[in-house]
């Protein structure tokens, strides 16, 4: 009896796999292609060995002042001897674990609220999210708290970028829902100072808001009456993200089908019941990938305060640059390590937003 | 007639309140037990933080100062870093007790800002920085030259005139920052750099070779930096002015931080004087009689801290030029402290 003895696969054609199968599938697949692999190789050899040579081989680690920086790549020392002031600012040494605190609580209660049972997220964490920049504020300045009050003149660096771009979205995420509630609703009243909020805080640049509020606000108060220079910005910040998460959860509210709402009203729903029920559940779903991206926006939007003179980490920079004893140059240096770290902190923050929004991904997929 | 009447009236009254607007800065200083200071974010020797966030500097010693004759603790200052543009409605807004921030005193700015200016600390101008193989000696000499400019600044119109004036041509590279500037200068696409005197000097230090450049001795606008308090206090003006005076007086006494304790008790009339001992100087400016005894001592007098900050003791290596005392060759002079 004949058995069928099938004839071993043939390997694949030498060309498509291994590393030339690779190179000629990515690189050259094309003539334009080739060119383009070619002239970059080009200037990658041209450029990485003198980069590269500048970053880490004859660059500077060591050291506590400029005179340290012997060779002649990069000084590095300048970052470290100033690393205090570009993370903490001005506060002072023996209180930075309050700086330390809040920036723990807002790690724990994110990555907590990830894997807690629903019933403790909505009791707890949510609350307690959404109290967190007061509680921030009260530990950070002290005062109210009986511990050694720290000015906000003395806060700075990363830190601060970290914190007011998170105090900035807590705010501006339930209010900006409000905002969006008012767009939609049927008063002319709530609907017209809803869209002129909007539209003023989406159609002037942040920019000319920071001035706003830091020279011309000043004017307004009525003498003696000083409020905080980084509490007008933070309000300035709140109104700026409030208007820009309304449209984006207006973008949430056009995309529910009519279904939901007639449904919850056929239920006998009141309107807020159908509105934090029903609807605010799916909008914010539905809206999650464009609230972090405008989050990542507002983060890196806090640099903005260096041309007001609030020390964040760009104008610590600036500020260091200028110190009589560190005027080598070290521009490239500087500015370096402040991309770095907001890289790091944006590319996280992508990969956390991918990781929620597969963990929120239940159905609309088919 | 009556509306007329009631409209001067209203006017009037918001003039007056304007004017007399915090009188009492004195009274509120000593109550918070603090002085709150307008610095820059950060100048080369004039406001400048350091790794630990201490403030020093030019400017910084005068609050320092005011704080010693003030609270008699130079140490009580709390620094507000202002940008160029926040600095006077920071000061109007009574936001700061005192702005010392490298502000040029101009016949505007004393005038229509409702501030007034409490003497010079430094006087700068526009300078010019060139390469010594250069050969140049003067400025005079640079007929046709290309000169490096940061864009925006009073600069670019103090250098034209100049140029104009002395019936010489120049082309002008300008940039948007200090440090293309410099970097610009060190790449040669011009044969000058100019800006403030005081920046010459530290553009200078960021050079690969900063021997390899000179400072000329020209400058050729008037840039008088001073204390900046609001006007209608004239008490609290009165106390910045003779603070500043103070300091300077102290140089030209020869009373220093090291020396003052010894000639409070066994100095000349004048040294005695300034130093509390003799007569009741510190009592009619609403202080104690130690005000200049504790700034000596705790900030030291002008050419101490001139030398500290920007001087011989400092990487900026300024030379006195015009703001040294009068006596040696310079412009400073403090009004008699009798």
């Amino acid at each position: 009896m004949q058995t069928f003895n099938p004839l071993p696969d043939k390997p694949a054609p030498a060309q498509t796999v291994g590393i030339t199968g690779w190179l000629k599938n990515n690189l050259f697949s094309s003539p334009l292609n080739s060119l383009a692999t070619i002239v970059v190789a080009a200037i990658l050899i041209k450029v990485l060995p003198a980069m590269i040579d500048w970053l880490f081989i004859s660059a500077n680690w060591s050291g506590a002042t400029q005179d340290d920086c012997t060779k002649d790549g990069a000084c590095w020392v300048f970052v470290s001897a100033w690393s205090q002031q570009f993370f903490y600012g001005s506060y002072p040494d023996e209180e930075i674990w309050r700086v330390n605190l809040c920036l723990a609580m807002l790690v724990a209660i994110i990555t907590a609220s990830l894997r807690v049972k629903k019933e403790l997220r909505e009791k707890v964490f949510i609350p307690l999210f959404l109290l967190l920049p007061f509680i921030s504020i009260a530990i950070l300045d002290g005062s109210y708290l009986g511990l050694v009050q720290v000015d906000t003149d003395y806060w700075g660096g990363f830190s601060l970028n970290v914190l007011l771009a998170a105090a900035s979205i807590i705010v501006a995420f339930p209010l900006g829902f409000l905002w969006a509630l008012g767009r939609r609703s049927h008063m002319p009243l709530a609907r017209t100072i809803s869209i002129g909020f909007i539209e003023f805080f989406r159609g002037v640049p942040v920019l000319a808001l920071f001035f706003m509020g830091s020279v011309m606000l000043p004017l307004f108060f009525p003498e003696g009456t000083n409020v905080d220079k980084l509490l007008r910005v933070w309000i300035v910040l709140v109104f700026f993200m409030s208007g820009y998460m309304a449209e984006v959860y207006r973008g949430g509210f056009n995309a529910i089908p009519a279904g939901q709402y007639e449904a919850a009203d056929s239920l006998g729903l009141s309107y807020w019941q159908k509105t934090l029920l029903i609807i605010l559940p799916q909008v914010i779903k539905i809206s999650m990938p464009n609230i972090l991206a405008t989050f990542v926006m507002l983060f890196k939007n806090t640099t903005f305060l260096l041309i007001i003179g609030i020390f964040e980490m760009l104008s610590t920079t600036q500020t260091a640059l200028s110190n009589s004893h560190w005027l080598g140059g070290h521009a490239e240096e500087g500015y370096l390590f402040v991309a770095l770290v907001f890289w790091v902190c944006c590319f996280s923050m992508s990969m956390m937003a991918s990781a929620i929004e597969r963990k929120l991904n239940t159905d609309h997929k088919n | 007639m009556k509306f007329k009447f009631t409209l001067a009236a209203v006017i009037v009254a918001g003039a007056a309140t304007s004017l007399t607007v915090q009188a009492g800065t004195l009274e509120d200083v000593k109550s918070k037990d603090y002085l709150s200071c307008g610095v820059s974010t950060g100048l080369a020797g004039f406001s400048q933080k350091d790794e630990k966030g201490n403030w020093s500097g030019l400017d910084v010693d005068v609050c320092r100062g005011v704080a010693a004759a003030v609270l008699g603790d130079a140490s009580k200052v709390k620094y507000k870093p202002l940008t160029a543009k926040e600095r006077f409605t920071a000061l109007q807004s009574g936001e700061i007790d005192i702005l010392s921030r490298n502000t040029t005193w101009t016949q505007t700015r004393d005038t229509s800002l409702g501030l007034n200016f409490a003497g010079t600390i430094y006087y700068d101008g526009t300078g010019f920085l060139v390469r010594k193989k250069l050969g140049v000696k003067s400025a005079t000499e640079l007929d046709g030259a290309a000169a490096c400019i940061q864009a925006g600044t009073s600069t670019e119109l103090a250098i034209s005139d100049y140029f104009r004036d002395k019936k010489m041509s120049f082309k002008v590279v300008t940039f948007d920052t200090s440090d293309q500037t410099r970097s610009g200068f060190e790449s040669g696409r011009c044969d000058f750099l100019t800006s403030d005197q005081s920046q010459l000097y530290a553009l200078r230090i960021g050079l690969k070779d900063p021997a390899g450049a000179i400072v000329l001795p020209e400058v050729i606008s008037k840039e008088p930096l001073g204390p900046v308090v609001r006007q209608g206090d004239d008490a609290w003006f009165n106390i910045v002015k003779w603070v500043v005076n103070a300091s300077i007086e102290g140089e030209f006494q020869g009373v220093t931080s090291a020396n003052a304790k010894t000639l409070r008790a066994s100095g000349k009339p004048g040294q005695k004087r300034l130093l509390g001992t003799e007569g009741d100087l510190g009592m009619k400016l609403g202080l104690s009689p130690d005000w200049a005894y504790n700034i000596m001592t705790q900030v030291g007098n002008y050419a101490e801290s001139f030398e500290r900050n920007v001087g011989q003791g400092s990487p900026l290596k300024i030379k006195r030029g015009i703001n040294a005392q009068w006596n040696n060759g310079g412009i400073l002079y403090s009004p008699a402290m009798r």
